[in-house]
């Protein structure tokens, strides 16, 4: 549904569906990022550059990605100063 | 423990006042710097603004595809020559309604600098109360990356290859932020995607001073896929980008520049162009030439920056007001 307040939903012109269109992007991803909690400092760059924004506050110790939709492109292991993500081959999760 | 590491949350968090009205899946290509720049302007803005734009790479996530949307926004598509008049149209009904809104007019550089610009000029003239914002990914990259007045020298697109008769773009890239500060319209500002609270005090800023007019963001928006760059380096890039002067941050009230950041020791360009293939070819000899234009380009604004203090701002001009 939609947050905008002047129309129930796109706009009087519109037919679009109330459900959101979403696409699995995890599917994408050829390599993962994994958080060491304890080098984590809990700033919060990963999660702001994130380009997907899919890097979720865990309580107050740390931040990682929300892997169904992480697109894997390393944006959040690069920029985090503590170097506490590392990108690991999708393959290393295969069971 | 819990407190110490409070203590260091970025700030930029404290900008994200509002919801992300995408989905959480979208066609974005990965590590794209369109995509960060889409979701993190409704969440500083509010997600009541309403949205026009035009053909390029963000519309087949602004448009929707059949009968449904990626995003619960307002968005209005339409023509790549036309994007800023039907900006004032919508303006133009939603003050005549008596609705109080921020129309954003959101288009790529193909649009804002070439196909687009005689009606963003135009609307710039009639000083119409929205934002634009142009994210600059350096050229038509929906279309298969072709070369855009803001394409840089040297650089390679499918329209200025490399080989033996062309040596990527021979042509120097237009400056797109200063030719709409002279217009002399409320706000004019560049931003990128390395400096995010930049950004959004930008953006919060552009959200005022649209009340008196006409406002310009022209945002540096790195495209891994058409410029050959490793998607983990958008960030990286934005930051050389700003630490070589390729692209300075800067702002205008009513035309009156102002750098927001100043880079002591500016880094030679080529700490820039090696972060992505479609500089690969260049030589020495390019560099200089690249290097010279940016230089030039830097050296203008410091130069009209202190010019414009000196210069008494016509009283047309200072009816438009300042922003507090
Ligand atoms: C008048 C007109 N000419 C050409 C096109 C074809 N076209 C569709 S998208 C596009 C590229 C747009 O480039 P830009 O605005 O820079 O956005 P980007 O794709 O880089 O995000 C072009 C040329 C069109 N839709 N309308
Ligand atoms: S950038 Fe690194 S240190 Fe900062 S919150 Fe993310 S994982 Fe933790
Ligand atoms: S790898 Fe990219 S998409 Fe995945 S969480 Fe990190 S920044 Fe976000
Ligand atoms: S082609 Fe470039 S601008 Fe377009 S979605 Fe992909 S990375 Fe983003």
């Amino acid at each position: 549904m939609s947050s905008n307040h002047y129309f129930k939903h796109e706009g009087p012109w519109s037919d679009a569906g109330d459900p959101l269109m979403c696409t699995d992007t995890g599917d994408w991803r050829t390599r993962r990022p994994v958080v060491d909690k304890d080098k984590c400092i809990f700033c919060g760059l990963c999660a702001i550059y994130c380009p997907i924004q899919v890097v979720e506050m865990k309580g107050d110790t740390h931040f990682e990605a929300d892997l169904d939709f992480c697109k894997g492109c390393g944006i959040c292991a690069k920029e985090c100063p503590k170097g506490a993500i590392t990108m690991i081959s999708e393959g290393e999760f295969v069971s | 423990m819990a407190e110490k590491k409070q203590a260091r949350l970025t700030k930029v968090l404290d900008y994200l006042k509002h919801d992300d009205p995408f989905s959480k899946g979208v066609a974005f290509c990965p590590g794209c710097g369109l995509e960060l720049l889409l979701r993190f302007i409704p969440r500083v803005l509010g997600n009541d603004i309403v949205i026009t734009g035009t053909p390029s790479c963000s519309a087949p996530v602004l448009l929707g595809q059949n009968n449904q949307s990626w995003h619960t926004l307002s968005y209005f598509g339409t023509l790549m020559t036309g994007a800023a008049a039907n900006a004032t149209g919508l303006v133009r009904y939603y003050r005549k309604a008596g609705i109080d809104n921020t129309v954003v007019c959101f288009n790529g550089d193909g649009t804002a600098n070439d196909i687009g610009f005689g009606n963003l000029s135009g609307a710039a003239e009639r000083n119409e109360p929205f934002i634009y914002i142009c994210y600059d990914n350096e050229g038509y990259m929906n279309t298969g990356i072709q070369k855009s007045g803001t394409t840089p020298f040297g650089a390679t697109t499918t329209t200025t290859p490399y080989g033996t008769v062309s040596r990527g773009k021979n042509l120097r890239r237009m400056n797109l932020g200063l030719k709409m500060a002279m217009n002399k319209i409320p706000y004019t500002a560049t931003a990128t995607l390395s400096d995010l609270d930049d950004l959004a005090k930008k953006l919060l800023k552009a959200k005022e001073a649209k009340e008196r007019g006409f406002c310009f963001l022209h945002v540096f928006a790195p495209c891994p896929t058409g410029w050959g760059a490793d998607p983990a380096d958008t960030i990286e890039i934005c930051r050389q980008a700003v630490k070589t002067n390729y692209f300075p941050l800067w702002e205008a009230e009513n035309g009156r520049i102002r750098m927001t950041k100043t880079v002591k020791k500016p880094k030679p360009v080529n700490t820039y162009t090696k972060l992505m293939k479609k500089f690969n070819h260049m030589t020495e000899a390019d560099h200089v030439i690249l290097q010279d234009d940016v230089d030039y380009e830097y050296c203008l604004l410091g130069g009209l920056s202190v010019l414009e203090a000196e210069c008494q701002l016509p009283v047309s001009v200072k009816d438009q007001g300042e922003t507090s």
